[in-house]
């Protein structure tokens, strides 16, 4: 977009959005009962969950389990992430299709990766270098009846990072069938799913529908979480999963490593 | 002196009107112009546009509140002399806004031509609409007074990096709504 629209498309902002922001008011922050009751009674209920998962693990320690949690919340469910640093404490996020949340984890340990098969269209991403981001937005070109804005992306997280409440939302697509697996040879954990997002028509465009697959890949016992996303096609992205060399880096990360203790895996953008 | 005494002061073509508006709003009028201009010889012309130009707006305007219509037109002019001289060296805070509202806008989608700017702010508006407070006010300090990071941490009483994340986030939002309203595609 040219910078000249976008500069004119500024000068047209609102008054009163101008106006409200010439100083800032901490009392236009808006801190309802409601969402104090919300955290008090979250944290009660999160030393609760603690206390029987405790008691849980220590009962069937050698029980085998899902290291993912996946869960639909409800359309007006407020995802009231905790941010101390900021005064209103929290940001506030609606209308999610999908979270999912991990064990508590006190320490991850960090990876970085790279990939060992990728299909014909993306071989020019291919090098000896170990990485702990890859996109292939710049080959979108390479898939003519693309989407949105990625052939694949590979983007790492950790376990610690989502504690006391965190998860991985998906805010704008909507999961189809979701399949849970564990993949032995890696030793992790995959939830896979198709998931589409439409758009519906307007003036300037027939209705449109954004597609993607989503792999997630998690090993517990190292704290870290692998996501493969993109419009390459579930069967190539399974393929690269399944071929991708993770390593250590050595390094630990705890959750205050994080500034925030969430994210949102729709786009992939920046 | 307030700002209705002030503009009455425009009213009566009294020329004391520049000399309290530039002593009540003079600092943020000039904020506004340096913030896109980037040097202080263009933002004092600017300064003095901007007055002229208010000037020249009351009468017949009485618009309030004042000091929002005297950044509005300070921000106009300087975007005027900004795009007018975009050969010279891009060093402004304004340059950094941009290429961040450009980067959210283009990332690996084509964009069409045929909207104007008059659209785009309808939806930007709107999109403000949907925020909550600090998030709009973070929006309005970076994209609209082009403030930099640490000043707009500084007055939200925050980090840098809090404000960094969240703008993130911010743009991520406003870019799936635009492309909810068709303006990306």
């Amino acid at each position: 977009m040219k910078r000249e629209l976008i500069s004119q498309a500024l000068n047209g902002m609102d008054d009163r959005f101008i106006s409200e922001a010439a100083s800032f008011r901490p009392e236009a922050i808006q801190e309802t009962p409601e969402r104090i009751v919300h955290m008090k009674k979250k944290r009660i209920v999160s030393i609760a969950l603690a206390a029987a998962l405790v008691l849980a693990l220590g009962i069937v320690a050698y029980a085998a389990y899902f290291s993912m949690n996946q869960r639909v919340p409800d359309a007006t469910e407020t995802f009231r992430i905790n941010w101390e640093e900021h005064p209103s404490g929290y940001l506030e996020w609606h209308d999610a299709k999908l979270a999912i949340t991990f064990p508590d984890t006190a320490e991850s340990k960090e990876i970085e990766f790279r990939p060992g098969w990728l299909p014909e269209e993306l071989a020019s991403l291919k090098s000896d270098a170990w990485l702990g981001r890859l996109t292939a937005e710049q080959l979108a070109d390479k898939y003519p009846n693309m989407t949105a804005s990625q052939p694949m992306l590979i983007e790492t997280y950790y376990m610690s990072m989502f504690n006391d409440g965190g998860a991985l939302l998906l805010l704008y697509y909507t999961p189809e069938n979701i399949i849970e697996e564990h993949w032995d040879e890696q030793g992790v954990d995959v939830m896979r799913f198709h998931a589409t997002e439409v758009l519906p028509a307007n003036d300037r465009r027939p209705e449109q529908t954004l597609e993607q697959d989503i792999i997630l890949m998690s090993n517990p016992e190292a704290g870290w979480v692998v996501r493969l996303a993109g419009e390459a096609g579930m069967d190539t992205l399974v393929k690269v999963a399944k071929n991708l060399e993770i390593r250590e880096t050595g390094n630990v990360l705890t959750y205050n490593d994080f500034i925030d203790h969430y994210t949102f895996m729709d786009g992939g953008v920046g | 002196m307030t700002d209705t005494e002030i503009i009455n002061l425009f009213f009566e073509r009294s020329e004391q009107a520049i000399t309290e508006l530039a002593k009540k709003h003079g600092n943020a009028v000039a904020r506004v112009a340096r913030n896109i201009l980037g040097n202080e010889q263009d933002t004092e012309e600017c300064v003095n546009d901007t007055y002229l130009g208010t000037w020249k707006a009351i009468p017949p305007h009485r618009l309030s509140p004042l000091r929002t219509f005297v950044c509005k037109i300070a921000r106009n002019l300087a975007t005027m002399k900004y795009h007018a001289s975009t050969a010279e060296k891009r060093n402004s805070h304004y340059d950094v806004a941009l290429d961040e509202l450009e980067d959210c806008f283009s990332d690996g989608n084509s964009v069409e031509d045929e909207f104007n700017a008059k659209e785009l702010s309808e939806a930007i508006n709107s999109f403000l609409a949907t925020l909550n407070y600090t998030d709009r006010f973070i929006f309005t300090r970076r994209y609209w007074y082009s403030d930099p990071l640490p000043d707009i941490a500084k007055m939200a009483n925050t980090t840098t990096n809090s404000v960094t994340v969240r703008l993130y986030r911010i743009r991520e939002k406003l870019r799936y709504y635009l492309m909810k309203e068709g303006l990306l595609v």
